[in-house]
């Protein structure tokens, strides 16, 4: 078959990229290696950590602060088995949806691993071994990117494990040890210690999420804390063995100090992702990858002039709405368009309860960069919506232009956090100043009002409930 | 202390005024701002205001002519000591720490926002071509910090206050008129003698109110924007703090270069002609405008194939109907009936019919445009200007007419838009106003081509084989051989004048 337009994988980055493609009236097809689509993200990311979230976040209502509210139940149990019953449901429907966009936008989807023979050439051998080659004249590399293991300590899938396993435990750990405190660890960690749990969570630097504000890995640690979670920050780990039942981890405080050993079920290894570019044929088409990573311009273009790369394989956050946004921008470009992406204004949610959420420069680097700005902030606490809800707990932090008052960065956590931030992008792709935020209505009572707070706070220091 | 008051810049082109009047009288005591003396320019008289208060000393009488710079008066300060000056002078501000401790230049914390002047009617955009001052440099009111050029002229920029320079367009950016060029933080006290506080203080009062955002486009204006290939700095935002929304974006078009059609315009002699019999010249230095004209001419002449096709054609069907028609339509629409809605309705068909006419070329693409949007040239006091009547296709006689004489109104009051006059899609000049007969039109890119109308002259002429009298008017049409062909622009014209011929045929589209 000959095609205009081919996209291999068929994460957010990839489907996304094929149906605007489609929508912009490319002859378009999609390679998926794995049967459904959707990729990481829908199958063992995003969609199914949001799902136990929700679960675990609801059983710990129900164990912990119903009675609170005067709802008297029986004590909850929990039934993993349900739960990861539900979860895969979730990611079924999801995935289904994936095809359902394909048939309607006319995308031919091909199930197989995608092979460069040249450069528009694409061989695709599928689980059988049967192979399908197919022309095209444009091509997008969307293969995204798979766990990172330690050098050490590869994956057995039983005690050392990646996400992927995580969101499939038959049983809740014991001792969950989390090697690496960023969104991943975080997020799957809060989810098995809601359920019951010991977490221990170590990371190599001095803390929780370190790409996002200081500020945030702070108070996350705060209210992990609560749930129980133990923190071993500035640790580096030396070894992880599984000993048959259990794992043994043993690692040593980077500033030297007494080495630590910690014994648990289960050792989640979430130290970061690479770029995966395995049986890609890059080599047949003349892309080197640097650090993995595909190297390309800043339209995305590759070294090759008709092959182009997104998501996860290229530089940037690997962010299932970063892909998206540079999916649609390559397909943009190709009917000739000329679109935009700002990538100081892609958001970074975390999915703990409560949520944290950023978009912008962080205090650290507006400091490292020596901008003259100015802070306002504002408690959950004093907000009486999260009263209501006794969602107490966070913060909201803008950080504004000393002369200028322009918005340079928006950090929150607390509950509703990653609904919330969409609306701090949308007035920084606007370059909004804190008091523009701070003289725009807000409905009462609202979370976001803790957000026109701090930016009353940042404007003159005069937020009005505090 | 006392301030020698200089002839202002007036307008680019204005190289030298003329006192008309001195409201002032020798010795009087002038205040701030007030009116001093009135002066003349070949394009317009201005009023001059004192720069401070105090007793005027005239030194250019009435009547002289001077150029821009001159000294023509001095105001010797009220009496007041000049305490501060002699330490001024001898010490040199530092740019780095001006303020630092220094009694003699207080920062007034207020800042002034220099923005692109409308420096001529169609000048959308300047470019910074030469900063002779470096940001973070003490500059005085009316120093010249920077030279400025348009694509008509390099003209000189003055501080608008006294204080410290911050830069923020840099060398070679273009920006368009109102954008921010620089900020000065205003200080008192500082500098020379021709600083009163006075100044810095009026200054201050009036601090621009563009922010940070000014230009800044939304989202989905940089996407329009970039597809147009028009620089966000040539937009001016309409949103909060100058934003560019998409709205501003849908509207903007790229910038046509300037109509070449303006040319025509001559600069006359400034001065009377040497005495008979005398052997006198004068050398007198080109104005930047004059020089950009000349450039831009040679270019077109250069850069296209450009040649002229002619015919003649018989006004008299036209001008009966217009006789038969012109208080009736004068009483229905309440303008004129003119020949330019004819001439223009018979170009819009023929364009129609050869649409290369009506087409430009965009480096290795011809652009055909399926509307057409016509610049007609007008000539005002102020010099040739040529707007556009906007989908000239789809108006009425009644609705070209009056779409004339708003737009010739405009020209003349100086107040037509540069976007009244940017993005035509074909000219029509008229020389016959002036009296020509015959004239080779230079087209105005990127337009491919240009109807030159000329006078009317009752002609013998011969009509079925007997020699009768009418109003005859020739017709050139010049066009881009590079896109247009022979038969095609012939073609044209013989269209243009079979349908002026015959206006019957303008109705049947025949």
């Amino acid at each position: 078959m000959q095609y205009n337009v081919t996209v291999i994988g068929s994460g957010p980055g990839g489907y996304v990229a094929a149906i605007r493609c489609a929508q912009l009236g490319f002859k378009t097809s999609i390679i998926e290696k794995y049967d459904t689509l959707g990729g990481t993200c829908l199958n063992v990311g995003c969609i199914p950590s949001k799902a136990l979230l929700d679960s675990s976040e609801h059983f710990i209502n129900a164990k912990e602060h119903f009675k609170e509210h005067g709802i008297d139940i029986p004590d909850p149990k929990v039934n993993l088995s349900q739960m990861i019953r539900r979860k895969g449901e979730v990611v079924k429907a999801n995935v289904d949806g994936i095809a359902f966009l394909m048939k309607k936008n006319k995308i031919d989807v091909y199930k197989g691993v995608g092979s460069f023979v040249d450069k528009n050439t694409i061989k695709i051998t599928s689980g059988d071994g049967k192979e399908t080659t197919i022309t095209s004249e444009k091509v997008i590399i969307a293969t995204g990117s798979k766990p990172t293991a330690l050098p050490f300590a590869p994956f057995d899938k039983k005690r050392i494990i990646s996400s992927t396993e995580t969101l499939e435990l038959k049983e809740i750990p014991k001792h969950l040890i989390v090697v690496g405190g960023g969104v991943i660890g975080m997020e799957l960690g809060s989810v098995y210690a809601r359920l019951g749990a010991k977490v221990s969570v170590v990371e190599f630097l001095d803390s929780l999420i370190p790409t996002m504000d200081g500020t945030l890995g702070k108070e996350l640690m705060k209210v992990t804390k609560k749930l129980g979670m133990e923190f071993y920050l500035g640790h580096k780990v030396t070894s992880v063995e599984n000993k048959g039942k259990e794992v043994l981890l043993k690692a040593e405080p980077k500033s030297g100090g007494q080495p630590i050993e910690l014994k648990g079920d289960y050792c989640l290894v979430s130290v970061g992702r690479r770029p995966y570019t395995e049986g890609l044929g890059l080599d047949k088409v003349g892309i080197e990858t640097v650090k993995g990573q595909i190297p390309v311009d800043d339209h995305l273009r590759t070294k090759v002039e008709n092959i182009y790369a997104i998501g996860d394989v290229v530089r940037g956050a690997m962010l299932a709405h970063k892909a998206e946004e540079e999916g649609v921008m390559v397909a943009e470009q190709l009917a000739g368009q000329k679109p935009h992406i700002n990538y100081l204004l892609i958001p970074g949610v975390v999915y703990t309860w409560p949520e944290v959420a950023s978009v912008g420069y962080t205090e650290e680097q507006l400091k490292g960069a020596g901008r003259a700005y100015k802070t306002g902030s504002f408690p959950y606490k004093a907000l009486g919506r999260a009263r209501a809800s006794m969602d107490l707990d966070g913060l909201v932090k803008i950080l504004a232009d000393k002369t200028t008052d322009e918005i340079l960065g928006i950090h929150i956590i607390g509950a509703r956090a990653a609904d919330m931030i969409a609306a701090g992008v949308t007035a920084m792709e606007f370059r909004a100043s804190a008091e523009d935020i701070a003289r725009t209505s807000h409905a009462h009572p609202t979370y976001m009002e803790a957000v026109k707070e701090a930016c009353l706070a940042a404007t003159g220091n005069r937020a009005i409930h505090i | 202390m006392s301030q020698q008051v200089k002839v202002p810049s007036v307008g680019e082109s204005i190289t030298e005024v003329t006192i008309s009047n001195w409201l002032k009288k020798d010795g009087d005591v002038v205040k701030l701002d007030e009116v001093i003396a009135e002066l003349e320019s070949d394009k317009a008289t201005f009023e001059l205001p004192a720069p401070q208060a105090g007793v005027l000393k005239i030194s250019k009488q009435k009547g002289e002519t001077v150029p821009i710079g001159t000294v023509i008066c001095e105001i010797q300060g009220d009496g007041k000591p000049a305490e501060v000056q002699p330490a001024a002078q001898e010490s040199k501000p530092k740019p780095a720490a001006p303020a630092a401790g220094s009694a003699l230049a207080k920062a007034t914390g207020a800042v002034k926002e220099m923005k692109v002047p409308a420096v001529g009617e169609s000048i959308t955009e300047v470019t910074i071509s030469t900063w002779l001052k470096k940001d973070g440099d003490l500059v005085k009111l009316d120093e010249v910090i920077a030279e400025v050029e348009s694509d008509k002229a390099t003209f000189e920029l003055p501080a608008e206050a006294t204080g410290i320079l911050r830069i923020v367009a840099k060398e070679k950016t273009t920006l368009p008129i109102g954008g921010l060029i620089c900020k000065i933080e205003v200080m008192e006290g500082a500098g020379e003698g021709s600083v009163a506080s006075a100044a810095s203080a009026s200054t201050a009062a009036s601090v621009g109110d563009a922010n940070y955002a000014a230009g800044h486009p939304s989202p989905a204006a940089a996407k329009m924007l970039d597809e147009k290939g028009i620089p966000a700095s040539q937009v001016s935002g309409t949103g909060p703090g100058g934003r560019i929304t998409k709205e501003d974006a849908m509207k903007t078009q790229p910038a046509a270069p300037e109509p070449k059609t303006a040319a025509a315009t001559t600069t006359a002699a400034t001065t009377g002609a040497p005495a008979q019999g005398s052997k006198g010249e004068r050398r007198e230095k080109m104005t930047s405008l004059r020089k950009t004209i000349a450039r831009r001419l040679v270019a077109v002449k250069n850069e296209t194939a450009m040649l002229t096709t002619f015919n003649e054609v018989d006004m008299k069907p036209v001008m009966d109907l217009r006789s038969k028609y012109k208080e009736s339509f004068k009483e229905k629409y309440g303008v004129g009936l003119g020949f330019m809605s004819f001439f223009t309705k018979a170009v819009c068909a023929a364009l129609k019919e050869f649409p290369a006419v009506n087409a430009s070329i965009d480096k290795d693409e011809v652009i055909y445009h399926d509307y057409c949007d016509i610049s007609i040239a007008v000539s005002t006091p102020r010099g040739l200007v040529v707007p556009v009547i906007r989908n000239a296709e789809t108006l009425t006689f009644a609705q070209i007419e009056s779409e004339v004489v708003r737009l010739a109104t405009r020209g003349r009051d100086g107040k037509l838009s540069i976007e009244e006059m940017t993005g035509g899609t074909f000219s029509i000049t008229n020389g016959g106003v002036f009296g020509s007969m015959l004239s080779t039109p230079i087209i105005n890119p990127p337009q491919s081509a240009i109807l030159g109308m000329h006078n009317i002259v009752e002609r013998p002429v011969v009509k079925n084989g007997e020699i009768v009298v009418r109003p005859i008017m020739y017709l050139a049409l010049s066009y881009d051989h590079r896109i247009v062909d022979g038969r095609e622009s012939v073609s044209f014209l013989v269209r243009v004048k079979e349908m002026l011929e015959d206006p019957g045929r303008l109705i049947l589209g025949v």
